[in-house]
């Protein structure tokens, strides 16, 4: 062999690869494995999907719109954009008991908040706590970089600028009395978040690292007394800071305001009549945008999603359909009609 | 001291003498002035250059064929590749992504694909110019003997100048053209070997001036040459190969100079000891390097579509861009001109301005959608398909050690897509190999032509000392008669073979080697002298032979030479005895018609003849007469005359004179020689046939010759009709020539055969006729509707120029793809012009495998190459091909449906990171693999069922399907966004979670597609699609970990997402649905192509293949094929 190969230098190699002879699985389908298959995964999906549907019609939702487009809206008066310091009262009643952990969502229709140069115009180091970048903040945060008197705008940008601060309080009417429901607000924005991502400067206090700034110019305060109540939950490690920061995926969005969990709510909201406080400061119709609150519990997939069920019953109809096309495809050329 | 002083005054005098010449020379247009030993004043005109400027009249004789200097290397590479467009279009990509106001994404996103593809084709490059240094190097310092102050010293070619004096040895190649002053021969003849200019293997003469051989000549020659002073006028450095004009001047006399007298670069010296020459044009002014054109690079057909397809990407995506953009003003001056949250971000408060950024901003984020990976893949994967082209133990030759070769490595898929095969004869189809097998002396035959070569048994030829092997003939009888020597027409006969020819004799090892112009003569004569009678040598007017041990010297008095149109040669001698003979061999109808009357034999031998050509052997008549001494003398005496004639009527008369003197012959028998065939080719042709390829053939022989070996080759039916040029041109005359030539099928002439359904029809084409089809343009579209139609084509007497034309033809009026085969240099043109060419290793000088694509050794090789390497390759390719559009457009033209829902403000759905890895790292290794080892079929299968290639000369795979594919993917980006889009609406999912759910739904999507394309799973397909799968996880694990985060905040924004979102059922769900969705149509498309090919291997399988049966041309009709041979040129 050896021998063989010194006297033909220019013979290939016999190798399986050179050969192209690699040793391979040639999975040979036919009709047999390929219609049944359709028919499994088809049923596959009818069956997640009637589950999804099942889960997410278990799910209460309480949706409220308080945008006051309507005459008979009771935030009809604060719609006016040059209200300042319009508070509106929605009453609303429950048939039954809602059951806890009852979720509070504010959300926004019509709100770009994915728009490109929104969503860079913010300032990463400055949110991480970096000193340097409170003097001369990202160039992306234009127009929100410095204020007209030249100070630099900390946090900058238009996200942070942009942020609804709505204060909303929710009372459970008894016998014509109004009973606060305690709303928590603690763990509402994302782990990482609070914890890594966005980072106070280590100064104490922490309005020191705040001199010589502006705040953000539609903020009626600034980020180091965003929570008067709770002097933890300020800078930039707020709560609802931190939930406006991270962007919506589309225009129409939730965002996550507090959650009921606790006293006599814990189990839910019991039936009855409730009204909820809105400090309406936010205009919206600018943009024909839409201002609601959302009252929900959640299961394992989350909140409602009607849409994921259907559309999985649908894809495995589909599926279940397109078995049956084959199957009457496959009878033509195995019978032809010649006989 | 006074030697020195009349050297001055001659010199001065030569100089006056120089410039009057000058000035007349220049008035006949010979303006290029050689002076013999002037080696200063010829350096200083050389060309030089510096910078880019050039100047000097001669160039050097040095090759340069490389490209790059350091200098040059990158600004010419990098030139030349972004002549691309789709690489310019990235480079532009990335210098608007320096603009922070447009930017969508990062920089680095397009940096990186575009420094692979521009490192990865400057490094191939930069390699394959160093082979082409490498190679002129090895040219440039082969040695020469030039003569420098009296004597001869070796130097290298590059060091040649215009004016030396060169020394050529034997074997040599002349290492520039070169004006013949002397050789060593007597009357400085020398002969040359041209094969590697024109492919002809027969020898040249070329002879010195005899002014030059006589005085230079008679005294020890370096002296002599060193003293040489003459001046040579002549012709400007031009291309023409085979005419040439000048004057040397010299001693106050002139000699005319003609290309008889020209040594050409290139060619090699032979059957002389020496020649000298003067050096007249050196390097890239010689006529060698003049004629060699550029050569094309080839593009395929593929590569055509897909440069359409980009572009067709590219011009949608401006529309899309161009649409977003406006939308995006639209949205600007609707919503943002109010007061409102994103009123501030209007730029300069302008919409349009804000919509023309954002164009420029979506251009840069849908450029993903323009594959530029796609060509770098393309070119590593058709390198791989080269390489298993080279690997193929099935082509590999080992008796010459030759495996296949590739080199163009970029035309792998053409193979799986030809139509037409346009195929040389000599070398290609048959071996070049003539043998002598059977003759006919006396109305006797001797020899059994029914048995193959190979198996007959040889003579005992011991007894004949100049024996060296050779002969295939089994005719004892005819030994036997020869030994006892009592047969005169048995011995004049094998005289006549011995003496008839141009055959030289060189001697090697004892033993006589003989050159000859055509292989028929060199069987001829070899075959005479395994059978005793031995051609031993020849000077210019004696020939010595030892017929049967005896040496008898042949005075040589006349040469009647072949030409194509005498079909006859002739030779007049004076034997030993006295007498005077005149032998001749031609073509059978030629001498048939000169024999004397009531020739012996002829009955017998007509009969011979019939039975030769039958068996597709090559017949050649024999002839002899006597010549009395009066008619000699008179004859020779006009022939002397004629040649002080001018040259017209010289030629009118020496017909007539030849004419004159082959007359009244007498009989001597017939020779019957076999071209033989290549082995396998004709199984190889039927192969190729049922596989949908037309087979056609090229070949400088005559028609008949043609003919027959389309017989033997199984090109042509027994009972194919011939179509010849006179009924050819009626249909092409006439208006409507589908259905003339359908009216033609059917006439009396067929009354016959009409019962037939299908009679199959082949054109017969010669070279001369060919030449009607420049004059006449609108013949070409007809002719090729016609040869559509027909089984083949056969070109008879075509020179190599023409057989480029028909390529060319062919190439202009079908959209097929050509494939040219051949071996010699006179197939270079035509392998050169076809889409594909092929050069078969052989004897013939290399020329055809040097510019050809792929090189084989044998012709049967052509179905292996053909149906199961080109096939995969195209399968494979257009597979890829589909599949890279697919994954790239369905991935990138998510965002146009983005747009809608983020006021076509340029955002990105996918993180920057996951843009730039998903095309390199997620989704390339799998498909790479795919189309390295996908294999539909095995290869047994390809070759037993050859219509499974006519795929690929539809372009099924890779015609409309590709833009199918397109719409798929459009399909896809719909699915792909909207799915999630709907899963997420409205609810408090945010975007960095709806990012990750869309890119996991497109890894998804791209690798459940490789999936079901997938037929052959190696163990490469299935640890590339875990691995990349694997690696979409620990990618985005880590481009979202917090150390990332922590280095850089603002690059590695989604830190935590994938956390989130991988642990959240939802998106799961929805990203299998969307994968799922996506998917769908492919996934029905396949199950419904498996349940009906199930029903259609059937046919498949159920379908016989006939073993193609070889000797069945005895049952044609023998009018077609009387086969009427003679020495033939060689292959034009």
């Amino acid at each position: 062999m050896v021998k063989e190969e010194n006297e033909s230098p220019n013979r290939p190699d016999n190798t399986a690869f050179t050969q192209q002879r690699l040793p391979a699985w040639q999975p040979m389908l036919s009709a047999g494995i390929v219609i049944p298959g359709f028919v499994l995964i088809g049923l596959a999906f009818i069956g997640i999907g009637v589950a999804l549907l099942i889960t997410s019609r278990n799910i209460q939702v309480l949706e409220l719109d308080y945008t006051g487009t309507e005459q008979n809206s009771p935030c009809f008066q604060c719609s006016d954009p040059d209200q300042q310091d319009c508070v509106c009262t929605l009453q609303f009643s429950i048939n039954s008991l809602f059951e806890g952990p009852v979720f509070f969502y504010y959300g926004l229709s019509n709100y770009f908040q994915n728009y490109r140069r929104y969503g860079v115009s913010r300032d990463d180091g400055q949110l991480y706590g970096d000193l340097s970048y409170f003097k001369e903040p990202y160039d992306q945060c234009e127009p929100y970089r410095f204020d007209r008197n030249k100070r630099p705008i900390v946090p900058c940008g238009s996200v942070a600028n942009c942020i609804a601060v709505y204060t909303f309080r929710l009372f459970q009417i008894v016998n014509g009395q109004q009973k606060e429901v305690p709303l928590d607000g603690k763990g509402i924005a994302w782990w990482t978040d609070y914890n890594i991502k966005f980072r106070n400067p280590t100064v104490t206090p922490l309005r020191n690292a705040f001199n010589s700034t502006a705040k953000p110019l539609f903020w009626p305060r600034p980020a180091y007394e965003l929570d008067p109540s709770d002097p933890a939950n300020n800078g930039f490690i707020n709560q609802d800071f931190l939930v406006w920061m991270r962007r919506a995926a589309l225009p129409d969005f939730r965002k996550l305001y507090r959650r009921i969990t606790e006293g006599d709510y814990a189990n839910g909201l019991p039936a009855g009549n409730y009204s909820l406080e809105i400090a309406y400061n936010y205009p919206v119709l600018s943009f024909s945008g839409r201002k609601m609150v959302v009252f929900s519990n959640v299961s394992w997939m989350g909140g409602k999603n009607e849409f994921l069920g259907i559309a999985y019953l649908v894809i495995g109809t589909l599926c279940v359909v397109m078995s049956v096309v084959m199957l009457i495809v496959y009878a033509k050329f195995k019978f032809p009609e010649e006989d | 001291m006074l030697n020195r002083a009349v050297h001055a005054v001659h010199v001065h005098k030569q100089l006056v003498l120089l410039f009057i010449m000058d000035k007349d020379s220049a008035e006949s247009g010979l303006t290029w002035q050689v002076r013999a030993n002037q080696r200063c004043y010829h350096k200083r005109q050389q060309k030089k250059s510096f910078l880019g400027l050039r100047w000097g009249r001669c160039s050097d004789n040095q090759v340069r064929s490389y490209k790059y200097s350091v200098l040059t290397f990158l600004p010419m590479t990098l030139f030349e590749q972004f002549q691309r467009a789709a690489n310019l279009y990235f480079l532009f990509m990335m210098a608007l992504q320096c603009v922070p106001i447009i930017s969508s994404i990062q920089w680095y996103i397009s940096i990186i694909p575009l420094l692979l593809i521009l490192s990865v084709r400057g490094v191939k490059d930069l390699i394959n110019d160093m082979g082409r240094r490498r190679s002129d190097a090895e040219v440039n310092s082969r040695p020469c003997d030039v003569l420098v102050s009296q004597s001869f010293t070796t130097l290298h070619w590059k060091d040649l100048c215009v004016g030396d004096i060169v020394r050529i040895h034997k074997d040599q190649t002349i290492p520039a053209d070169v004006v013949l002053l002397c050789s060593s021969e007597p009357h400085s003849l020398s002969y040359v070997e041209t094969a590697d200019i024109d492919g002809e293997t027969n020898l040249k003469s070329r002879q010195a001036l005899a002014a030059t051989h006589d005085r230079l000549t008679s005294e020890p020659s370096e002296c002599l040459l060193a003293n040489f002073d003459g001046v040579v006028f002549c012709e400007e450095p031009n291309d023409g190969m085979y005419a040439f004009r000048g004057q040397l001047h010299w001693r106050g006399e002139r000699f005319l100079l003609d290309i008889e007298h020209l040594l050409l670069r290139g060619t090699v010296l032979r059957n002389t000891l020496m020649a000298y020459g003067l050096v007249i044009y050196t390097g890239a002014d010689t006529k060698i390097l003049r004629n060699c054109g550029k050569i094309r690079a080839k593009r395929t057909r593929l590569e055509k579509t897909l440069n359409r397809v980009v572009i067709a990407i590219m011009v949608f995506l401006l529309l899309a861009v161009l649409l977003l953009a406006i939308g995006c003003a639209v949205f600007t001056s609707r919503v943002m001109i109010h007061k409102g949250f994103l009123s501030a971000l209007v730029i300069n408060g302008d919409p349009v301005y804000t919509g023309f950024l954002v164009y420029w901003s979506y251009f840069m984020l849908l450029s993903p959608a323009v594959p530029i990976m796609l060509y770098v893949t393309f070119e590593m994967i058709h390198t791989f398909h080269s390489k298993f082209i080279n690997w193929d133990l099935e082509i590999y030759w080992s008796q010459t050690d030759c495996p296949a070769q590739a080199r163009n490595t970029s035309l792998c898929d053409e193979l799986g897509q030809v139509e037409y095969l346009l195929s040389d004869k000599t070398g290609t189809l048959t071996q070049n190999r003539l043998l002598f097998r059977q003759c006919c002396i006396a109305g006797e035959i001797y020899g059994d032509s029914s048995a193959r070569a190979e198996d007959i048994e040889p003579m005992d030829l011991t007894w004949n000392p100049f024996s060296c092997g050779g002969l295939y003939m089994w005719a004892p009888a005819l030994v036997e008669r020869l030994r006892v020597q009592q047969c005169p027409t048995v011995r004049r006969f094998f005289t006549a073979l011995t003496v008839c020819h141009t055959v030289m004799a060189q001697w090697k090892d004892d033993a006589p080697v003989y050159q000859a112009a055509s292989p028929d003569e060199e069987a001829l004569v070899g075959a005479a002298r395994e059978l005793g009678w031995v051609f031993l040598s020849r000077t210019r007017d004696d020939m010595v032979i030892s017929e049967m041990g005896v040496t008898r010297h042949y005075k040589l008095l006349a040469l009647l030479d072949f030409t194509s149109h005498r079909r006859r040669m002739s030779v007049l001698v004076r034997e030993p005895e006295g007498a005077l003979k005149l032998y001749c061999k031609g073509a059978d109808i030629v001498i048939l018609e000169r024999l004397q009357r009531d020739c012996p034999h002829l009955e017998s031998t007509e009969q011979a003849l019939e039975l030769f050509s039958k068996a597709c052997l090559r017949t050649l008549c024999i002839a002899v007469r006597s010549v009395s001494e009066t008619s000699w003398e008179q004859w020779s005496r006009t022939l002397a005359r004629a040649a002080a004639m001018p040259t017209f009527d010289r030629n009118a008369l020496l017909e007539k004179l030849h004419d004159e003197m082959e007359q009244n012959l007498q009989l001597l028998g017939v020779t019957a020689i076999e071209d033989r065939l290549q082995e396998g080719v004709p199984e190889t042709i039927s192969l190729l046939k049922q596989a949908g390829i037309k087979v056609w053939v090229l070949t400088g022989d005559k028609k008949e010759t043609a003919v027959n070996i389309g017989y033997a080759c199984k090109l042509l039916d027994p009972d194919t009709r011939l179509l010849e040029w006179q009924e050819l041109r009626q249909i092409l005359q006439s208006p409507d020539p589908g259905g003339h030539f359908h009216k033609i099928k059917h006439t009396e002439l067929w009354a016959v055969e009409k019962d037939k359904a299908g009679v199959q029809t082949a054109v017969v084409l010669t070279g001369p006729e060919l030449t009607d089809f420049d004059q006449r343009p609108e013949w070409g579209a007809k002719f090729m509707s016609l040869a559509r139609q027909c089984q083949t084509v056969l070109c008879c007497r075509v020179t190599p120029g023409q057989k480029a034309d028909i390529v060319t033809l062919v190439r202009k009026h079908t959209s097929s793809i050509t494939l040219s085969i051949g071996d010699g240099a006179n197939d270079v043109n035509m392998i050169k012009t076809a889409h594909v060419g092929v050069g078969l290793t052989g004897v013939e000088g290399g020329q055809a495998v040097q510019s050809a694509d792929f090189s084989l050794s044998r012709f049967r090789f052509l179905q292996r190459l053909l149906l199961v390497h080109g096939r995969w390759s195209y399968q494979r390719i257009s597979l890829f091909l589909r599949y890279f559009l697919f994954k790239t457009c369905s991935f990138a033209l998510v965002h146009l449906w983005f747009g809608i829902f983020n006021g076509y403000s340029a955002q990105s759905l996918y993180e920057t990171w996951f843009i730039a890895f998903y095309t390199t790292f997620y989704t390339s290794v799998q498909i790479f693999f795919v189309a390295i080892f996908e294999k539909d079929v095995s290869a047994e299968s390809s070759l037993r069922w050859p219509e499974l290639y006519k795929c690929g000369q539809r372009q099924e795979l890779s015609g409309p399907l590709v833009f199918t594919s397109l719409l798929y993917a459009l399909y896809a980006s719909l699915v792909l966004f909207f799915i999630p889009c709907g899963v997420y609406y409205n609810t408090a999912v945010d975007y960095q979670t709806m990012a990750v759910t869309v890119s996991m739904a497109a890894v998804f999507t791209a690798n459940i597609e490789i999936v079901l394309l997938t037929r052959h799973w190696t163990k490469f397909n299935i640890g590339a699609m875990c691995v990349s799968l694997l690696l979409y996880f620990i990618c985005s694990r880590i481009t979202h970990s917090k150390f990332l985060f922590q280095s850089a905040p603002a690059d590695y924004l989604f830190y935590g997402a994938s956390d989130e979102a991988f642990t959240d059922p939802v998106v799961w769900l929805a990203a299998l649905l969307t994968a799922w969705t996506a998917v769908l149509p492919s996934m029905t498309f396949q199950a419904l192509d498996v349940i009906r090919t199930v029903h259609d291997k059937h046919k498949v399988h159920s379908m016989s293949h006939q073993p193609v049966e070889l000797r069945s041309q005895c049952k044609r009709k023998t009018s077609l094929c009387h086969s009427s041979f003679t020495i033939n040129q060689g292959p034009v």
